[in-house]
């Protein structure tokens, strides 16, 4: 036998694959068994309101059976190599979304088609919030509320979650947490990874509790007819993973101003480093977030925006007085953040200004550190100081200019990252545009050329809501196959920040 | 007094000639060859052998010594033998030159065991500093939270002269501080209003911060002010030398032909201009403006590039040189041919050393600047006799109330000021009276 083979493969010099894919899907296998047990909360809801159960049971079942089997006919390994990590990373997303979709198939008339149901299940995971749903109020509150879950789980990252709590991750973990985590750089709040992956689901899981307990007293205090104590766990699961989806046709325009006040002072908690907010609430220490340069420049871009579009609001006579205000900072906040919600129906009433602003906001995004998406401050923040390095440089060729970041020095490494980062990201923004605005135009659809940007901007920057037919109280249906196909795997690069799945592009990365 | 010098290099021939007429002086090194070669041009005891072995300590006599100074050119070396004297010999003070900048700040967190440190690099940078006209302080201590602070500082010949030479009283002082002590020759004085400041002094004022800032102003050289200075060479002399310069808000360009040095130094200080260029090119001169730099410093490694850069510099059109020479017998060459000051960091250093010989702080048990003056920060309390008395009425004594912290606010007192229950004194005092100081208040 062992001369055959090597005969055979003296004639057909077969390549040796560098990646251990047996071992990167048996870890996948592992994380996914957790999933399952998310099934469970849907289930309990479904048991309270006295809806169908079977769905989100099956679906549970065949996740816990899909991910077993998969860890049984693949050999694990004790550690998971540095390469191996982008494939396990970018394939439990991707299954991931696909098992979350399942009860949407099972349950949800709306969402028969796998497409659309795949969609809405990648947009829930990577907390993008654009929906293909026409009527949500239709929906079981089980599903509704699952939609919501998904976009809570996703939000703080599946990995992350898998670091807490599988042993068998303690050592390579931390690439994983790197390739999930929002950010060029992720900052250890404990020594071992596993802790500070403890420690970020524990804010995460705190932040949730006080905003649903705030949303609570609102709602029984009477200041907010809307408010109930259901809607208010809702939309605490889809704000802080910076998520977007609603249990309500319009969104936010149907709460009360209380309501919507403090959904925005919320989200820009999520947007904002979760390192630093743990550092502040948890440690008390107030000192770094404060100076901390990538929070002031995402507070004062917010600030910016929420100003422009106050004075186009008040001199177009859109808004008045403190409506004009909340309008101007909720949809700033809800679009730079990449949640995604809507006071208003901003695609229609607003102006032609106001939509660039917004646009150009989906680019911007949350902190690193975050759950918000998109290209973040600190990268906008970096790469401008790389091109006023550019600048100075060419005055003075000899000059030696290290790049700082709060006082620290960037490694060159990472500045070439950032710039590979930004341009990857607004070719892959582009194509997507241009798929987007062919496959309309094939299919007959009133797609403008500003309509099929913004529906790029806010797939790959995981914000939610476009312009035209996709605007905030719109919905994604109408577009054809192939251009959700191409949202999706806008939402899913995104998410994982596009380098980790780039390079499964790579004939590099495959060879030994 | 019997001084034991370890190391008979460049540095050790200089202390030694200094000392040798006034001191019963053992001199220790391992080459017989140097050790032979000044022990036959003064009068002192060859040693020959390793000073960082506690047998050759031993056997040189060392029980009885009053001063040890380890000035070979390895900094291990230097540490070891001092520490072993000190075991051998507790009553002995000790001296250690070093070239890193570490060691020295090892030594200020009190973690070594070494009476003093005597770094090259920083007597080099302060020499440096003073030649272009901003003598840098020596030493800063901060009080009462950065609020106050103690400087010394050595007053050079041309500093502003409504301050040298005149009464204390009529010298235009910086408001908010005072002369804490004058340190002259072999004596130390705590100042009265008649007392003046001489150049050559040594002098510690306490004041608030803007107070310090103002009096390193006035100790410059009106006619020398720089504020921009290019620095050519970024070793350990370079970076000494550009963090004085920084200190005083004077802009500092580097020029290093190293690139990763380069990078390094470029990352360690900010607010420099780093580049990487030999500084020997026309081409690169002419573009960087470099001419423009009121003051230029050569500290590369090699003399040779030193004269070169120097001259090169001139012809640019900066106005004042100075460079870093490492053979003793070229100072003078370089001077001649154009480098308007050439400094010798070995020179320097056992110039300082020698100071530190002479210094009157040396004949305590021990000399680390806190043990013969003291600052303390004492709270005064409800019941002091001083409470309510006018600053000017306050009995004079060996003792100087620098500030008071009332409220959480520093205020510089002035005579007619009275002390109130509850303020916090910093008061800079002699060791010896701590005790009564600390019961009158």
């Amino acid at each position: 036998m062992a001369v055959r083979s090597a005969r055979v493969s003296s004639v057909v010099p077969r390549r040796a694959v560098g990646v251990d894919i047996g071992g990167a899907l048996n870890l996948v296998g592992a994380m996914l068994r957790y999933l399952a047990l998310a099934f469970l909360f849907p289930t309990g809801i479904a048991l309270g309101y006295g809806e169908p159960v079977w769905p989100f049971l099956a679906s549970g079942a065949i996740t816990a059976v899909a991910g077993f089997g998969l860890e049984r006919i693949t050999t694990g390994r004790d550690r998971i190599g540095a390469r191996e990590g982008f494939f396990v990373v970018s394939v439990t997303w991707l299954l991931a979304a696909l098992f979350v979709s399942l009860p949407y198939l099972f349950a949800e008339p709306q969402l028969r088609h796998p497409v659309d149901a795949y969609f809405e299940a990648m947009s829930g995971m990577t907390t993008t919030g654009a929906s293909v749903l026409t009527d949500i109020p239709a929906l079981d509150h089980s599903v509704a509320m699952w939609r919501q879950l998904s976009q809570w789980l996703g939000g703080m990252g599946i990995i992350v979650l898998a670091l807490a709590v599988l042993p068998r991750l303690r050592v390579g973990g931390r690439q994983l947490m790197e390739y999930e985590a929002p950010g060029p750089e992720l900052e250890p709040l404990a020594a071992s990874i596993r802790a500070t992956a403890r420690r970020l689901w524990f804010l995460y899981l705190g932040l949730t509790g006080a905003m649903i307990l705030v949303l609570t007293v609102v709602a029984y205090t009477g200041l907010d007819e809307a408010m109930t104590f259901y809607e208010a766990v809702a939309h605490a699961l889809t704000t802080l993973p910076t998520g977007g989806f609603s249990t309500r046709a319009r969104s936010i325009e149907e709460f009360g101003a209380v309501s919507q006040w403090v959904i925005a002072v919320f989200m820009v908690v999520a947007g904002a480093n979760f390192a630093l907010t743990y550092r502040a609430l948890v440690r008390g220490q107030l000192r770094a977030p404060i100076r901390d340069e990538e929070l002031r420049l995402y507070l004062g871009l917010l600030a910016l925006a929420s100003i422009v579009l106050f004075l186009d609001l008040v001199r177009e006579g859109i808004h008045t007085g403190e409506e004009a205000v909340r309008h101007a900072v909720f949809q700033a906040s809800s679009i730079m953040t990449t949640t995604g919600y809507a006071s208003v129906d901003f695609a229609v009433l607003w102006t032609g200004l106001a939509a660039l602003v917004l646009v150009m906001l989906m680019f911007v995004g949350g902190s690193a550190g975050s759950t918000g998406g998109a290209i973040k401050p600190i990268r906008i923040l970096l790469t401008g100081r790389i091109l006023r390095r550019e600048l100075d440089q060419t005055v003075h060729p000899e000059a030696v200019l290290p790049i700082r970041f709060n006082g620290l020095v960037v490694h060159e490494r990472t500045l070439r990252a950032i710039g590979a980062f930004v341009l990857l990201y607004l070719a892959v923004f582009a194509v997507g545009a241009l798929v987007i605005a062919i496959d309309s135009g094939r299919a007959d659809l009133n797609v403008g050329a500003f309509d099929a940007i913004a529906a790029a901007a806010t797939t790959i920057g995981n914000a939610g809501p476009a312009f035209g037919l996709a605007g905030p109280m719109g919905a994604f249906a109408p577009f054809s196959p192939l251009s959700k196909e191409a949202m999706i795997l806008h939402m899913w690069m995104g998410r994982l920040e596009l380098i980790p799945i780039a390079v499964l592009f790579t004939r590099s990365y495959w060879r030994a | 007094m019997k001084i034991f010098v370890v190391g008979a290099g460049q540095v050790g021939a200089t202390v030694v000639e200094a000392l040798h007429s006034e001191h019963d002086l053992t001199l220790i090194d391992l080459d017989p060859g140097r050790l032979s070669a000044l022990s036959n041009r003064y009068e002192l005891r060859p040693v020959q052998g390793n000073a960082a072995s506690r047998r050759v300590l031993q056997e040189a006599g060392l029980v009885d010594g009053a001063l040890f100074i380890a000035c070979t050119s390895r900094d291990e070396t230097n540490i070891v033998a001092a520490m072993f004297a000190k075991r051998l010999a507790p009553e002995i003070t000790t001296i250690v030159r070093t070239t890193r900048e570490e060691y020295v700040e090892i030594w200020r967190e009190r973690e070594l065991e070494i009476d003093h440190v005597v770094s090259t690099e920083l007597e080099t940078a302060h020499a440096v500093s003073r030649l272009i006209g901003v003598p840098a302080a020596r030493q800063t201590d901060i009080f009462a939270e950065g609020q106050v602070q103690m400087v010394e500082f050595d007053v050079e010949e041309g500093a502003q002269a409504d301050l040298v030479g005149l009464p204390l009283r009529r010298a235009e002082i910086p408001p908010d501080s005072k002369v804490a002590s004058i340190i002259r020759g072999d004596r130390t004085i705590v100042p009265r209003g008649d007392e003046s400041i001489e150049p050559g002094d040594r002098i510690v004022v306490i004041g608030s911060p803007e107070a310090a800032r103002a009096w390193s102003q006035l100790l410059s050289r009106s006619d020398r002010a720089v504020d921009d200075v290019v620095i050519v060479g970024a070793g350990e002399t370079g970076v000494a030398i550009a963090r004085l310069l920084l200190e005083q808000q004077i802009r500092v360009r580097m020029l290093e032909a190293d690139a990763a040095r380069a990078r390094e130094v470029a990352e360690l200080l900010p607010e420099v201009r780093v580049f990487h260029t030999s500084g020997l090119e026309q081409d690169f001169i002419e573009r960087e403006r470099i001419g423009h730099a009121r003051a230029a410093i050569l500290a590369m490694p090699e003399d040779a590039k030193n004269l070169y850069a120097a001259t090169l510099a001139k012809l640019h059109g900066v106005r004042f040189t100075v460079a870093i020479v490492h053979d003793p017998l070229a100072a003078d060459v370089f001077e001649r041919a154009g480098v308007d000051v050439a400094v010798n960091p070995r020179t320097v250093t056992a110039e300082e050393i020698v100071r530190f010989a002479h210094d009157p702080r040396v004949l305590q048990l021990s000399m680390l600047e806190g043990d013969r003056f003291e600052v303390l920060d004492i709270t005064v309390r409800e019941d002091s006799a001083l409470c309510g008395k006018a600053f000017r009425e306050l009995p004079m004594t060996g003792s100087l109330i620098g500030a008071i912290v009332r409220d959480g606010r520093a205020i510089f007192p002035h005579g007619d000021d009275m002390l109130q229950p509850g303020d916090r004194a910093i008061i800079f005092t002699e060791s010896s009276r701590v005790p009564q100081v600390e019961r009158a208040l």
